[in-house]
């Protein structure tokens, strides 16, 4: 059995490392804007679906088609932060967090309207796994690993380097500290949005390139998104990865110790015990 | 001028307000359901269902409706989702007070919408194969005309030694038929020295490859599919990738064109499936053909027109427009000799002049047990060339 251990640690990883990227999305927006935005699923979806038309239509390569992703989820995002969660600021998080899963189903039906119910492929060979010794990996999942390894970098580097990034976690650090030092607080929010949501797309990309895409791609991943987070620490960037990786790892090795039906559970769990044992997440500072 | 006395203005006023809500009753329309899967896994199906039966019925009204009153269509969509079917279901019963709701596409579904529908004395009529559904205390007021999955899961056991092989390997997420499908499929393949093996995955999961492990592990000759499309699409990449030589079977609802095309050839070819076949070349199927502009529509259109037919006929031969009379009724309409009808246009005519008809449909002769499954059904063998399902037979 140590062999399905280790093949189902390669898989957890890579599938890990996959989910990290929404994950990473999901946890900047609650950092900065302080409420779990539950349109992340929907927002994984367009970006599926826009990767796809690149892909499809415009014979683009992955790497040029995640870009693709990333915008048409950001701009997606922002629409829903402008028409739904920001006039309900006001009312506190719980009502920002009601209204995003509101307008994730708005969103994921105007898809639906769009491209109808069917699934959706890339245009893409499917390769047979590579094969060392007793182990297996697919070279699609290695270029997913490789790529969604590239939108963290790119993400830790903009993070670190940029004016704006630097801003970001001004904010996310203290607010009311950032906005006296002339952080322009709309602006913030505005990038912050864009970001998390192109994350989300692009994740959303990755999923549907080794699956397929249809219009409930992204509304599958929610809750590993959501635990993701929870377990790495609401709103802590190193955490959101920690988090994922975890849930990979979780989910997959599950499989060899009980009846995968019940692999939801594994998130559930999770939520459960961090909420319990350490509300504030493996890598965060604050409780809630 | 004379003064009307309180009294007298009241019974006045009562009976002015009676008379039109009389009038009313008399020609008030009837109201059927349809209840299918507009979206989720059963997306490809639900909406062809719902044009069919909206299709029968305006020509059933262009011919004078039933009773003498015109008969109206709600259509709700249960997204292949039990909450969401419950939900809708409600809303037809209570709101819209259907009197039979029609085509519940998934077994799931099915079995959390019927104990509301023989609560509220709504008549259900259903695709779905479960074998658990019909042993519900349903009391009558449910029929399907899916063949149910003991002889599904027999017909896949007998199918895997037919393709030569011993060793099964039966990968579905959990639905109310999965146990008793691979039960019945197990007995099939011990009774000829075959073996088979069960996991259920979760069908949400992006990624099934360990999963695949798992199932390759028992080396299996033969790998049976038992879920819905989009994580039939998920399973079969992984087996693919996974360097799976041995053979595949599917029921034809989840490898069905719309997966083949956007699944590279290579993953799908080769795939066998097993599908309830629809009566090809009788006059219902025909009449079906016209209906969808399709040579070959799907079994769930085919067995819906049947619904939507048996339904309108029954509440005729009841001589009332409601659940109860479809219940009472609907056997005596559908079997027991008679005059044979394909459509409720003709039977409607017969059962006026006081004739008896005996239906027989587009998905076969719908005649029913008293536990309300079919008692007769074929089945379609197909296989995945070229990009396409090819009939091998119908047996």
């Amino acid at each position: 059995m140590p062999e399905a251990l280790i093949q189902a640690l390669i898989n957890g990883v890579i599938a890990g490392t996959i989910l990290a990227v929404p994950a990473l999305g999901f946890t900047a927006i609650f950092a900065v804007l302080n409420y779990p935005n539950f349109a992340i699923g929907a927002l994984a979806t367009v970006g599926a679906y826009a990767g796809w038309v690149g892909n499809t239509a415009f014979g683009l390569p992955m790497a040029a088609a995640l870009p693709v992703a990333f915008v048409a989820a950001a701009l997606a995002g922002l629409a829903v932060q402008w028409m739904a969660v920001k006039p309900l600021e006001a009312a506190g998080a719980l009502m920002m967090a009601i209204a995003s899963l509101a307008a994730g189903l708005v969103l994921e039906n105007m898809l639906r309207f769009g491209f109808g119910n069917e699934l959706r492929g890339f245009d893409l060979p499917l390769l047979r796994d590579w094969r060392f010794g007793a182990f297996r990996v697919g070279p699609q999942q290695v270029e997913n690993f490789v790529l969604a390894l590239a939108c963290m970098a790119l993400l830790w580097a903009f993070l670190r380097f940029s004016r704006t990034g630097r801003a970001m976690r001004a904010v996310a650090d203290n607010r009311d500290l950032a906005l006296l030092r002339g952080v322009d607080p709309v602006r913030v929010a505005a990038v912050t949005v864009a970001v998390g949501a192109g994350l989300a797309g692009m994740g959303g990309m990755l999923v549907g390139l080794d699956t397929s895409v249809d219009p409930l791609v992204g509304t599958r991943l929610v809750l590993s998104i959501f635990a993701a987070a929870v377990l790495g620490g609401l709103g802590s960037i190193p955490g959101a990865v920690a988090g994922a990786i975890a849930i990979g790892v979780a989910e997959e090795v599950a499989v060899l110790a009980f009846n995968p039906a019940y692999r939801l559970v594994v998130g559930f769990v999770a939520i459960l015990a961090v909420l319990t044992l350490r509300p504030a997440g493996l890598f965060g500072t604050r409780a809630g | 001028m004379t003064l009307l006395t309180r009294r007298a203005a009241f019974a006045a006023g009562t009976a002015m307000l009676a008379v039109p809500s009389l009038a009313r009753a008399q020609g008030a329309p009837i109201r059927l359901g349809t209840l299918t899967p507009l979206t989720g896994a059963g997306g490809p199906y639900g909406p062809v269902m719902a044009n069919c039966v909206r299709a029968v019925i305006a020509e059933v009204n262009a011919a004078g409706g039933v009773l003498g009153r015109q008969v109206q269509l709600v259509s709700e969509d249960d997204q292949t989702n039990p909450e969401a079917g419950v939900r809708a279901a409600r809303k037809l019963i209570d709101v819209d007070r259907v009197a039979a709701i029609m085509g519940t596409w998934a077994s799931s579904v099915t079995t959390a919408v019927a104990p509301l529908c023989w609560e509220s004395r709504t008549f259900l009529a259903t695709v779905s194969g479960a074998d658990s559904i019909t042993a519900l205390p349903h009391n009558g007021w449910l029929v399907r005309t899916q063949p149910n999955t003991t002889l599904q899961g027999r017909k896949f056991g007998e199918y895997v030694l037919e393709l030569g092989a011993k060793r099964a390997f039966f990968m579905a997420p959990q639905t109310p038929f999965t146990q008793s499908q691979f039960t019945n499929m197990k007995v099939a393949l011990e009774r000829g020295g075959g073996s088979a093996d069960l996991l259920i995955y979760d069908a949400n999961k992006p990624s099934l490859r360990t999963e695949v492990d798992q199932a390759l592990r028992a080396r299996p000759e033969v790998i049976v599919l038992g879920g819905y499309t989009p994580d039939s699409t998920v399973l079969l990449r992984d087996i693919f990738r996974a360097g799976f030589r041995g053979k595949l079977l599917a029921f034809a609802y989840s490898v069905n064109q719309q997966m083949i095309g956007s699944l590279p050839h290579e993953v799908t070819e080769g795939i066998y499936t097993l599908a309830p076949s629809p009566a090809e070349g009788s006059g219902g199927f025909d009449r079906v053909k016209r209906i969808v502009g399709s040579d070959n529509p799907d079994p769930y259109t085919c067995q819906i027109y049947d619904h939507v037919n048996l339904v309108l006929m029954a509440m005729a031969a009841g001589r009332d427009g409601t659940g109860q009379a479809i219940r009472d009724s609907i056997r005596r309409v559908s079997q027991g000799g008679g005059e044979r009808v394909d459509n409720a246009v003709d039977g409607l005519r017969i059962v006026a002049a006081g004739g008896k008809v005996d239906y027989d449909g587009a998905s076969g002769p719908c005649d029913f047990t008293d536990a309300g499954d079919i008692s007769d059904c074929r089945f379609r063998y197909e296989q995945v060339r070229a990009g396409r399902q090819t009939l091998l037979r119908i047996a």
